[in-house]
């Protein structure tokens, strides 16, 4: 049955007075807990995002858990565990790679945003590897990450690039704050922030700056037969392949190239390159290391509050002006930066 | 009778098209009892406007629950389109699709309509992304 949250009490309240322990209070929080069990899958996923802790400029201590599965070439999930935190290499390098990528994922938003994984409250990274036969994708189920081996003609395995990896987990980050919807402009975002923190994660662990970094998204997972260098490249939208079989890269740039489809969400994997060149565009104009000034300033805006499900672009870049002001005051060089790859995306905040 | 079936989205985004020959008794007794039962094909959507569109209304159409990355398969049997997102893919369809991908390639496929400007709201927004269609070669079969 589909039921409707309508009760007066909000569910982050709701969150909080089902935690309580105060044994005077326990029929409160025994009724706050029946009532978060009937709000609906999405009001329960907000209500934990509101209540997740927000914590910066400190690391937090040591909660990343992480746990990896084999689904055996089935389309079954979650498979075998095959590796837990702490667990020895397993051998397998779609299960090892999947292992270490979470780990740096977890640490970006860790050390450097000070969340304590996804959901910011420590919540366990679950991962499966080998799903399907000759499986061309990887995917987020809303509860965890799910890679194939690809066909070995087009694709090889998902793993093998950790912006895969980092993009996957970056929607259980999203789903856990604004929860945009995925569908048309919402959507794009959606696809265009784990492309961003996608590739922060890899540009950190290998300690590359703006000006050096590829901004490449699966780099490595095509075959040799494929001409093309990745799926996406956020500095040069639309350039990543261009193939006899699978066409040429139809991202655009800026807005006046956006692409309307019914396919693909309304071309949320297609759109996604607008907001996506807008972050190059602040991060290589603020130079240094991307995930420090112009990575702070989007995440800072993903935790504003001032970005609801069905966001579109110009809202979006609103929020990232505000949080760039917030956090470097106004009139400073931030502001501009991002106020001005806005603009040269055709995006007015 | 020809059936067509477009696979879109998944983590790459990429647009694939295959194609089938089944005879008009197979496709009447099995396939399109199928998808009458599938829900309706694609609802013609508020296409998303470049610039600001205050007030646009999230549709229904959208990817189904939490999953993200995934594909959507779109089914054309004759004049009747379901829209089917591989998470609830069942089996008949599957076997479809297996076919599909196995048949011979044909030649040029006949152009497909692509988008349709603003305010046409007919089930022939038979849209493929770009980059797809037409240029399917024997080289691979995805």
């Amino acid at each position: 049955m589909h039921r409707t949250h309508c009760g007066i009490v909000p569910p982050h309240l709701l969150t909080r007075l089902a935690a309580l322990q105060d044994p005077r209070l326990s029929a409160a929080s025994r009724a706050a807990r029946h009532a978060l069990l009937e709000l609906q899958p999405v009001h329960r996923i907000r209500a934990d995002a509101l209540r997740a802790p927000v914590r910066r400029g400190s690391a937090v201590v040591g909660t990343l858990a992480r746990r990896i599965h084999d689904a055996g070439g089935r389309e079954e999930l979650p498979g075998t565990a095959v590796r837990p935190e702490g667990g020895p290499v397993t051998g397998d390098a779609a299960a090892d790679e999947a292992y270490d990528g979470l780990g740096a994922t977890y640490r970006l938003f860790s050390e450097e945003y000070g969340r304590s994984s996804i959901d910011g409250a420590g919540k366990r990274l679950d991962a499966t590897v080998h799903y399907g036969s000759d499986y061309d994708n990887a995917f987020w189920d809303g509860e965890r990450m799910v890679f194939g081996d690809g066909d070995g003609e087009i694709f090889g395995r998902f793993t093998a690039s950790l912006t895969v990896i980092s993009h996957e987990l970056t929607h259980g980050f999203t789903q856990y704050s604004t929860n945009l919807e995925y569908q048309g402009q919402s959507g794009a975002l959606n696809e265009s922030l784990s492309d961003v923190f996608g590739v922060l994660v890899e540009q950190r662990e290998l300690g590359q700056d703006a000006a050096a970094a590829p901004w490449l998204i699966g780099a490595g997972i095509f075959t040799e037969d494929v001409q093309g260098v990745a799926l996406r490249s956020l500095k040069a939208p639309g350039t990543a392949y261009d193939d006899d079989v699978l066409g040429r890269d139809p991202q655009p740039a800026t807005m006046a190239d956006y692409v309307r489809t019914t396919s693909d969400n309304g071309g949320v994997h297609i759109n996604s390159g607008i907001p996506n060149h807008a972050f190059y565009r602040a991060a290589t104009a603020l130079g240094g290391e991307a995930w420090k000034a112009a990575g702070s300033i989007w995440y800072d805006a993903v935790l504003s509050g001032d970005i609801p499900s069905d966001c579109d672009f110009p809202t979006f870049a609103r929020a990232t002006v505000r949080a760039a002001d917030k956090r470097f005051g106004s009139g400073s060089r931030e502001v501009g930066a991002v106020a001005e790859a806005w603009a040269q995306v055709g995006v007015v905040p | 009778m020809r059936i067509e079936i477009t696979r879109s989205g998944g983590f790459g985004g990429l647009t694939r098209t295959w194609s089938l020959e089944v005879s008009a008794s197979e496709a009447e007794q099995r396939w399109l009892p199928l998808a009458a039962e599938a829900e309706p094909g694609p609802a013609p959507e508020p296409a998303p406007e470049p610039g600001p569109a205050p007030g646009e209304e999230p549709t229904a159409s959208g990817g189904s629950g939490a999953h993200r990355d995934r594909f959507t398969y779109r089914i054309t049997i004759g004049y009747t389109e379901v829209l089917v997102p591989e998470e609830r893919l069942e089996e008949p369809w599957r076997e479809l699709i297996d076919r599909a991908r196995a048949a011979p390639v044909p030649g040029p496929p006949a152009p497909s309509p692509g988008d349709s400007g603003p305010g046409t709201d007919s089930k022939q927004q038979a849209s493929d992304g770009p980059g797809a269609g037409g240029q399917e070669s024997p080289r691979k079969l995805l």
